[in-house]
């Protein structure tokens, strides 16, 4: 097997599937509970929290746990949008973002708020001229990814949050910084809000958190009882939360090293990918070596895909979240509505060896001669 | 040129005879906090010197910083030569780098073989930075104090002294037995008793289930907090239930504290002497509550010969609170887990209890016994001051 979707998902690391089933077989005590098994449970919590704040240099407050980064997206979003609905109604996103995003601003519209699309150059990086223009007095959100999840365009947010402080001071910056954890530094302290999620870095599904700047308040969106934290009450999840904190301290280890090598194995597949017809790389000069982005001109993606899959080789469409229809990013950046609906995505890892690279190459051109061939008939 | 840490001793110096014993704890002190930094320390009658083969010492210092005996702790740059001429071209190389207007030398000589004095050499370094760099003197109030040393047989440059905790190093005075509670006094109490050299080993009185575990978690991480400054910390667990159950059932209620305390003291007599402690530290500040008036503190002390020290008898609470938040105790000590001497508490307490009415209330309970009991049986618990994530595996 070949696994190339890794942006879709990754596999859970070993070590960190051992603490889910440690933690699950001896943590399982409710960290509420005031016995000696919740006291125990507890302690290991906050001893899995502080390490994440202390990876992320945060305060434990900070910190809510969520099921993933689509529900610290809405968290965030609606959560912001509720609570300062009396000042403003303004919110501003990118045109790169996740699907999710987009549906939570569709949801917010429908209460009343007004979304702002800003533009982006030919490289894909935010318009900063745009951006300066379109924040109003209103603007209460700007959201913003650090990594555009389908080609892997980077977006600098320290800048970006310069530029709306200083038109809008109140104005918060959320970041989805899922698709940029474990594979390039990210510094929550360069926005007000982040979302990332495990299941991205070889952590379990089911888990992420929300990063949330303690100046901010937000209003829940569930309400229930709770010690830890009003965001997400409920008993917390434990040994979700310990495997997520290894996968974070295991994924920011050697993450030059780790680029660098991912960096090789996306040049060797644009060398050889490029000069194909019929072919064009969707890859800006902001694009992290992980994501690959390709169109193909006469063969549907998704025949692609699975063609591709006969030889147990797995590659991903646009985003996994949105199979089917063209590529939003591909459109914003290229405005080319042809190269946006066929595009497939490689996603590279650190654990993707040269070996698996070449027979990819191999049965990848394999498969497109032969579809070509169909579609030119 | 070796980049290095140079450390000021403070008060130690005026003690003549045990110079060398306070020097070679300190030394023990600063690498135990060290241990895990790979430093060579070594010291002579002025100075400690702590070197680092990668030279980054953000970490060291903040250590550092924790240890007590320590006056100065001083980023310095080696020198191992007494030539003048090197000496000058090496400081201007290190002034380049850094930002000024103005400027003085400030020169220490303690080889006094050398033929120039230190108001000399601070003229001649000062003159040759003149003429190389667009800068002035100002001695009343410069942007850079630049202070060379001249020792025996190397020359020392730095720009900063970052001040250090004082006191005497830990361990110097001996042993010392803290009645720690998981309130704001006690620790507060046990740091300044540290300060003062004395090696703290604390005893803690629980009451399950009248008291919670987190209430003891709760002075298991106060005791962390000590233990960064006291080296390591052991804490004695007593289990006081049984005795604090047969005061309550036996002995009239507005009594209840002054005997229950009575009963503390003399536990901690007791594991003083089997510690070799010479003194026991408590958090009691005149006047707090009942059991810390004037007459109450001397029918509870009657009971012991040890001396007992009150670090903060004399100290207003905001004072004592002020000294907690900058030690990092407070936040902890606020945190609302009932401790034994909060559980019990009767509604009328006596203010001014009669030794000879403690003494006639005491022969109701066998507490020789109770006592012996709760000792022979106390859980001993080793307190590292290096974090120690017990979850290493799991995280």
């Amino acid at each position: 097997m070949i696994y190339l979707d890794y942006s879709a998902t990754t596999p859970i690391n070993y070590e960190v599937l051992e603490s889910l089933t440690k933690t699950s077989k001896e943590y399982f005590a409710n960290p509420n509970s005031l016995h000696t098994l919740g006291v125990k449970s507890r302690e290991l919590l906050t001893s899995a929290t502080k390490q994440i704040s202390d990876l992320f240099n945060v305060l434990d407050s900070e910190i809510t746990f969520t099921s993933g980064s689509t529900e610290a997206n809405n968290m965030a979003l609606v959560g912001v949008a509720l609570a300062n609905m009396k000042r403003g109604n303004h919110i501003i996103t990118s045109k790169l973002e996740h699907p999710s995003i987009y549906k939570i601003l569709e949801y917010l519209q429908t209460l009343g708020f007004e979304v702002s699309y800003v533009d982006n150059d030919s490289d894909g990086l935010i318009d900063f001229e745009d951006l300066r223009r379109k924040i109003r007095p209103t603007t209460i959100l700007v959201s913003i990814c650090a990594v555009n999840s389908e080609v892997g365009v980077r977006q600098p947010l320290k800048m970006i949050r310069q530029i709306i402080k200083k038109e809008n001071a109140t104005t918060f910056l959320h970041s989805d910084m899922t698709q940029a954890l474990g594979k390039i530094p990210v510094n929550f302290h360069d926005v007000d809000l982040a979302s990332v999620s495990a299941h991205k870095i070889y952590g379990p599904k089911g888990i992420g958190l929300l990063y949330k700047n303690s100046r901010i308040n937000i209003i829940p969106l569930i309400h229930g009882s709770s010690k830890d934290n009003s965001l997400k009450p409920g008993t917390p999840a434990v040994p979700l939360i310990v495997a997520m904190a290894k996968a974070i301290r295991l994924a920011l280890n050697d993450l030059d090293r780790r680029e660098t090598f991912v960096a090789r194995l996306n040049e060797r597949i644009v060398k050889e990918l490029e000069v194909i017809d019929g072919i064009k790389i969707n890859k800006t000069k902001y694009s992290i070596p992980h994501i690959l982005n390709i169109s193909l001109d006469n063969i549907r993606p998704e025949t692609f895909i699975h063609a591709m899959e006969e030889y147990e080789i797995y590659l991903g469409t646009n985003t996994a979240c949105s199979s089917g229809e063209i590529s939003s990013s591909v459109m914003a950046i290229y405005n080319d509505r042809k190269r946006a609906s066929g595009t497939i995505r490689i996603s590279l890892s650190y654990l993707t060896t040269t070996d698996e690279i070449n027979k990819f190459l191999t049965y990848f051109k394999i498969c497109y001669a032969k579809l070509n061939a169909l579609v030119q008939k | 040129m070796q980049k290095l840490i140079l450390i000021k001793y403070g008060e130690l110096t005026t003690k003549k005879e045990n110079i060398n014993l306070f020097i070679s704890t300190l030394k023990n002190n600063i690498l135990k906090k060290l241990e895990d930094q790979d430093v060579l320390v070594s010291y002579d009658k002025g100075r400690m010197f702590i070197s680092k083969k990668d030279e980054d010492y953000t970490n060291i210092i903040k250590l550092l910083k924790e240890v007590f005996g320590i006056h100065e702790i001083i980023l310095a740059y080696r020198l191992e030569s007494l030539d003048f001429n090197e000496l000058k071209n090496n400081v201007l190389d290190l002034v380049k780098e850094e930002n000024f207007k103005t400027f003085k030398v400030e020169t220490k000589r303690s080889n006094k073989n050398i033929a120039l004095t230190s108001l000399e050499i601070s003229a001649l370094v000062g003159s040759y930075i003149l003429q190389n760099k667009d800068v002035s003197v100002d001695i009343h109030n410069p942007d850079l104090i630049i202070y060379l040393e001249i020792r025996n047989k190397d020359s020392y440059i730095y720009f900063t002294k970052i001040p250090g905790l004082g006191g005497y190093p830990v361990g110097t005075l001996g042993k010392g037995i803290l009645m720690l509670s998981g309130g704001i006094d006690s620790p507060v109490a046990g740091y300044m008793a540290i300060k003062r050299g004395v090696k703290i080993e604390a005893v803690y009185f629980e009451s399950p289930p009248h008291t919670s575990i987190e209430a003891k978690n709760k002075v298991i991480e106060l005791g962390k907090i000590l233990a960064k400054y006291n080296n390591d910390l052991k804490l004695h667990v007593i289990n006081f239930t049984e005795i604090q159950e047969s005061i309550y059932k036996n002995i009239p209620h507005n009594y209840l504290i002054t005997i229950m305390r009575r009963m503390m003291y003399r536990i901690c007599e007791i594991i003083a002497h089997s510690n070799n402690a010479k003194i026991i530290v408590n958090g009691e500040s005149i006047g707090q509550v009942a059991s810390q008036t004037l007459t109450s503190m001397k029918a509870i002390n009657e009971v012991i010969k040890l001396p007992v020290i009150r670090p903060v008898a004399c100290f207003d609470k905001l004072e004592i609170i002020d000294i907690a938040k900058k030690i990092g105790t407070y936040e902890t000590s606020i945190l609302p887990y009932e401790d034994c001497c909060t559980i019990f508490v009767p509604d009328h307490p006596v203010i001014n209890p009669v030794i000879k009415e403690c003494q006639e209330y005491e022969k109701l309970i066998p507490y020789q016994d109770l006592i012996y009991k709760a000792i022979k049986n106390h859980e001993i618990i080793r307190i590292n001051s290096q974090e120690t994530n017990n979850f290493k595996d799991l995280l």
